[in-house]
């Protein structure tokens, strides 16, 4: 993997913007801190102090889930494309989200104890994207037409979303609430203690990544080819519909689903970058997706006041336009 | 180089018949047969995607069943008809994917490997293309770069199918030769599928017939023109 130099000043700009919009994020939200109230907040907590109350439970886990759920979207859709051989594909488009969506739903709306704790919805939501994940990677063993395995993807949500509306009808006021501000996407409900859980599921996601680098950069080629030379395409397909459905779950269990970030980050990255190298792509995708999101979120907490947005509503505001602009760039 | 003793091949029904036959190492040839004759089915045969209906075939004295995907990947190359080029893949990284099976895990490349990329570029004399995307070159540059990227691959057998059939006569021309020339100076082992007749007679290359009638494959370097399309396709110039 040769690192050219324009290479080099991409990663280094991506780099200096997203440690500007950390900085950006940290200090938009209405009550103004100081830089000491944030240290002292990690290595000196006072409980009384309100200023460092804010920044330990509301702003550096906002901060740390932005990122995580826009890296983590972003490396799911960079798998897809490549898996499915489709700059379309995303863990969206595909109904991964759905499937987490589904189980999230049934765990809010049913009403059972166990399901409405945190890691109750985290193992609903991780076990949904794994479900949807396997039922589409067998659908692919039959289906050679990945723009009908969209359609699937697509038709799963519609699916998916129709037992939702049914179960909403039938569920209480409270679970109705609940479930709604849910499907809004929120970075704001994840706690400072639920940290190291999520950073934990993120890394482990991530590690996967780095053994299939050279399986992805051999898949651009055709699965017929990367048979050919001597890599197991099963092994593959799982291992990557895992990594997804984990990073997917993941960000769907803690802020519910967020659009767009994983078809339009992997596809900027791929044309920014032009390149087909995985490992390239890789930290492109952690950078900018984590960039995309933390900016998104500032920009919603600096407009909150004049217009409250919920970020799934944001990103498809932003990302809507932009995949449409993608598509009749590189499908033209 | 590779043993053929009494196989069967086929799906259902019998496609083709083998009898004893060897294939050496520094020879190129050219397997012959009319549409659904079973030419795929025997090369997908060599390279494990397809299993025996009787017989076996034995690649350096050693069952080829008995090999990994991997090992196998390591004893043959293959060159699909036509590679269409991929956005942002540019020919080196291309070509490089040739030692896949030769890299770790990461797949990083060791200087072994680039001597071998490297190798495969300059013997095909592609050193101008090796920086451009693939996306940017012409169906017989593309087919060049196939043949290379198996080239890298470093592999004793050689296996293409149909690597003339989205070419011109000029560049048909060019890639049966280079072929030839990899056989002889390389010492490989080279088999293809084709319909290009005339231009495996004129280069006198080994034929290898599918009989139409029986099944059987034929082996022969002094087949008239009219009598390969007798064997192979049931026609003869009467009709």
């Amino acid at each position: 993997m040769a690192i050219k130099k324009r290479d080099l000043i991409f990663f280094f700009t991506i780099f200096l913007l997203l440690i500007g919009a950390m900085v950006l994020h940290l200090f938009s939200g209405q009550l103004k801190l100081t830089w000491n109230e944030f240290i002292d907040s990690m290595f000196n907590f006072d409980v009384k102090n309100t200023q460092q109350l804010i920044a330990r439970e509301f702003r550096i886990p906002r901060l740390i889930i932005a990122m995580v759920a826009g890296a983590g979207l972003a490396v799911s859709g960079m798998l897809m494309q490549t898996l499915f051989n489709n700059p379309l594909a995303g863990p969206y488009v595909l109904g991964i989200n759905s499937g987490s969506s589904l189980l999230v739903a049934l765990s809010l709306l049913t009403g059972f104890s166990f399901f409405q704790s945190d890691i109750g919805i985290i193992a609903s939501a991780l076990f949904g994207a794994l479900i949807f994940g396997f039922l589409l990677l067998g659908l692919s063993m039959y289906i050679k037409s990945s723009i009908s395995l969209l359609l699937i993807g697509l038709m799963l949500g519609s699916f998916t979303g129709a037992i939702i509306t049914a179960l909403q009808a039938i569920s209480s006021a409270q679970e109705l609430k609940a479930f709604t501000i849910w499907t809004m996407g929120s970075l704001q409900q994840t706690q400072f203690d639920q940290l190291p859980i999520i950073l934990l599921f993120f890394v482990i996601g991530i590690s996967m990544c780095f053994f299939l680098v050279k399986p992805l950069d051999v898949l651009v080629i055709g699965e017929k080819n990367t048979e050919i030379l001597g890599l197991n395409i099963k092994r593959i397909r799982i291992l990557s519909i895992t990594v997804t459905a984990i990073l997917t779950g993941l960000t769907t269990a803690f802020c519910g689903p967020i659009a767009f970030v994983g078809m339009a980050v992997p596809n900027l990255t791929r044309i920014l970058l032009k390149t087909q190298s995985h490992g390239k792509l890789l930290l492109a995708n952690l950078l900018f997706g984590a960039l995309f999101l933390v900016l998104s979120d500032s920009i919603i907490q600096l407009i909150e006041s004049f217009i409250p947005l919920p970020i799934n509503a944001f990103t498809s505001l932003i990302g809507a336009p932009l995949v449409i602009l993608i598509v009749l760039k590189r499908l033209k | 180089m590779i043993h053929f003793h009494s196989v069967e091949i086929g799906y259902n029904t019998m496609l083709v018949q083998t009898g004893d036959l060897a294939l050496k190492s520094g020879a190129i040839y050219s397997l012959i047969g009319s549409n659904g004759s079973g030419k795929t089915t025997f090369l997908h045969t060599l390279i494990g995607k397809k299993t025996l209906l009787s017989g076996t075939i034995t690649l350096k004295s050693k069952s080829l069943i008995s090999y990994k995907a991997k090992e196998l990947a390591r004893q043959i190359a293959f060159v699909e008809a036509k590679f269409d080029g991929v956005e942002y893949l540019t020919v080196r990284e291309y070509i490089s994917m040739g030692r896949t099976p030769h890299t770790d895990t990461f797949g990083r490349l060791r200087t072994v490997d680039i001597e071998h990329v490297e190798n495969a570029i300059r013997t095909l004399c592609l050193e101008e293309f090796a920086e451009r995307f693939t996306t940017e070159l012409s169906d017989g540059e593309r087919q060049l770069i196939a043949i290379a990227r198996a080239l890298a691959q470093d592999t004793p057998i050689l296996i293409l199918d149909e690597p003339t059939a989205f070419l011109d006569y000029g560049n048909r021309k060019i890639l049966i030769r280079t072929l030839s020339y990899i056989a002889k100076n390389l010492g490989k082992c080279i088999l293809f599928s084709t319909h290009d007749i005339d231009l495996c007679l004129e280069e006198k290359l080994n034929l290898l017939v599918i009989d139409q009638t029986t099944r059987k494959l034929l082996s022969s370097v002094n087949l008239t023109k009219q009598e390969l399309l007798q064997i192979g396709f049931n026609f003869s110039s009467n009709d």
